[in-house]
């Protein structure tokens, strides 16, 4: 009984919550347990909320039965990466430097979700201050993935992409600079959406790079996602990059109707992805025909430069956001991130400034491309998920060259700041996930999310299963 | 300006920070491979308009 409705998603789950036939105490009780259970395999979580959340759940049954409900999140329960500060629970990034801070102040996103009623259970496991692509350079070691437990999660916010897959609560949050909501989604065969830069506020999370720094989400259907938006998006004066805007209803708005949307694929650079991978991604662009699409090759030479862009410019203001601790501490830091964090600091303001041309270029370039079509599409990763002993590189990222390395395709939506979203679309023949990514053009949020929910209404490998237990 | 003397120069900025012999090593070829990216990123960026994005003051309000 307890796996029934922990399989359900956060859709159900809150109509059965708010019809009273479960309470918030049972699915919070079930999820703690869940997460007890696996987490020796996983380590996806820094700091387990059990008591707090207990509590939570029975004061929203309390609420509940006296005909309050808040809405869809209200008795949920989620999980968070250990970015958000959360008043009077400590708040480490995954690094030694902060392993006992407990803040006095709430992110953003946490107050939003504590007003919508969500029960927090857990703060979930990363790359030290979300500065990697594999959730192994935590100072709590790595994470694993729930499909084979030999493997990344991918990261930064592996933590959080495990927890969902493994149904531990059907919504998490996490941040993305490069791909850190995107990359985890798809090697946990997950739907990860990252919105367009400044639609959620990011006050209250650790900058990895202030520029490309984005809040995510993390559920396994595009509904969920859209629920999980409408509750905490919104301007916040906090935020200096916040976007003005009216109450969002990207729930509400989801239609699935992509009769007509024009999508493109940037086919050169897709040239190193796995034959698994690309038999998935070419089946994926079939479907989104038959929904209606019109699906066409487009080419984007300037892509071939967004890497080393990204990487460079997340380098120099990383280095910049760390400068006090890599000073007074640089020995606390996970070896690789403080070794990056130096490189980083040699970067000059010329250079940097450069880089930033380079990036209005490229900024450009996309600019024109989308007067022609709706949406990027691609393999959101060129391979599933690694062995965990692969290390860092185990990822295959070139960020050295200017080239037609995939990772171009997954660093250029945060470095611009562009919708996106992956979502499952096949699996490899040992039972690995393979991701599809939607990017949109700047506010076409919705657009994004729709075009998700009709891949998902005809398919159904957002309903696979991990084998964890 | 040798290349030696350009190193020293870069890691002169880590403002008194040591690492170990092994350590310097990866920072000092990750380094090089910075530099040249940064080549490759200047030729790609020439002609590129200077990105000048002010900050506004936030809420502030002008007029009656």
């Amino acid at each position: 009984m307890i796996s029934d409705f922990l399989e359900a998603d956060l859709t159900d789950l809150s109509w059965l919550i708010s019809t009273r036939e479960l309470s918030s105490t049972e699915v919070v009780t079930a999820a703690i347990e869940r997460l007890k259970r696996l987490e020796p395999k996983l380590n996806a979580f820094i700091t387990v909320l059990e008591e707090q959340a207990r509590a939570a759940a029975k004061a929203a049954d309390d609420e509940i039965a006296h005909g309050r409900h808040r809405g869809p999140l209200h008795g949920i329960p989620i999980t968070i990466k250990d970015m958000f500060a959360t008043s009077g629970v400590r708040t480490t990034g995954a690094s030694k430097i902060l392993l006992d801070w407990v803040p006095n102040f709430d992110a953003h996103i946490v107050e939003r979700l504590d007003a919508a009623g969500a029960i927090l259970i857990g703060k979930t496991n990363l790359d030290e201050f979300g500065h990697g692509g594999t959730s192994t350079l935590s100072h709590f070691g790595p994470v694993h993935n729930p499909w084979n437990t030999e493997r990344i999660a991918g990261g930064s916010s592996g933590g959080s992409a495990a927890a969902v897959a493994a149904r531990i609560g059907p919504l998490s949050y996490g941040t993305e600079t490069g791909s850190s909501v995107r990359r985890p989604a798809s090697y946990c065969g997950i739907v990860g959406f990252k919105p367009t830069f400044g639609i959620i506020s990011r006050y209250g999370s650790f900058r990895g790079a202030w520029s490309q720094d984005h809040v995510g989400i993390f559920a396994r259907s595009v509904k969920d996602v859209a629920l999980g938006l409408d509750a905490t998006a919104g301007y916040d004066s906090r935020d200096p990059s916040s976007v003005q805007q009216n109450s969002p209803t990207y729930a509400s708005h989801l239609d699935g109707n992509v009769k007509g949307l024009r999508l493109a694929v940037p086919r050169r650079f897709l040239e190193g992805t796995e034959s698994a991978v690309k038999e998935a991604f070419e089946v994926a662009l079939k479907t989104l025909a038959e929904a209606g699409c019109v699906i066409d090759d487009l080419d984007i030479p300037e892509l071939s430069y967004a890497a080393m862009t990204s990487m460079i410019t997340s380098s120099a203001e990383s280095a910049g956001i760390n400068r006090r601790w890599f000073r007074e501490c640089h020995q606390d830091f996970v070896p690789h991130v403080a070794r990056g964090l130096a490189v980083g600091m040699t970067i000059t303001a010329s250079e940097y400034l450069t880089v930033q041309r380079a990036r209005h270029r490229i900024r450009e370039a996309l600019q024109q491309a989308y007067k022609k079509i709706d949406l990027i599409v691609s393999p959101t990763t060129p391979r599933v998920a690694p062995p965990i002993s692969d290390g860092v590189r185990g990822n295959g990222d070139n960020t050295h060259h200017a080239s037609n390395n995939h990772s171009n395709l997954l660093r250029f939506p945060s470095m611009l700041g562009l919708p996106g979203c992956s979502v499952p679309c096949g699996m490899t023949p040992d039972e690995m996930p393979i991701g599809m990514q939607l990017i949109g053009s700047w506010f076409s949020d919705q657009t994004v999310l729709n075009a998700g929910l009709a891949y998902q209404s005809l398919t159904d490998w957002h309903r696979q299963k991990p084998l964890v237990d | 300006m040798s290349e030696t003397e350009r190193f020293a120069h870069r890691l002169a900025l880590l403002g008194g920070v040591e690492f170990s012999t092994t350590d310097l090593e990866i920072i000092t070829s990750e380094i090089a491979e910075m530099e040249r990216i940064l080549t490759e990123l200047e030729e790609f960026a020439h002609d590129t308009p200077w990105v000048s994005l002010q900050t506004q003051p936030i809420e502030k309000k002008i007029g009656p």
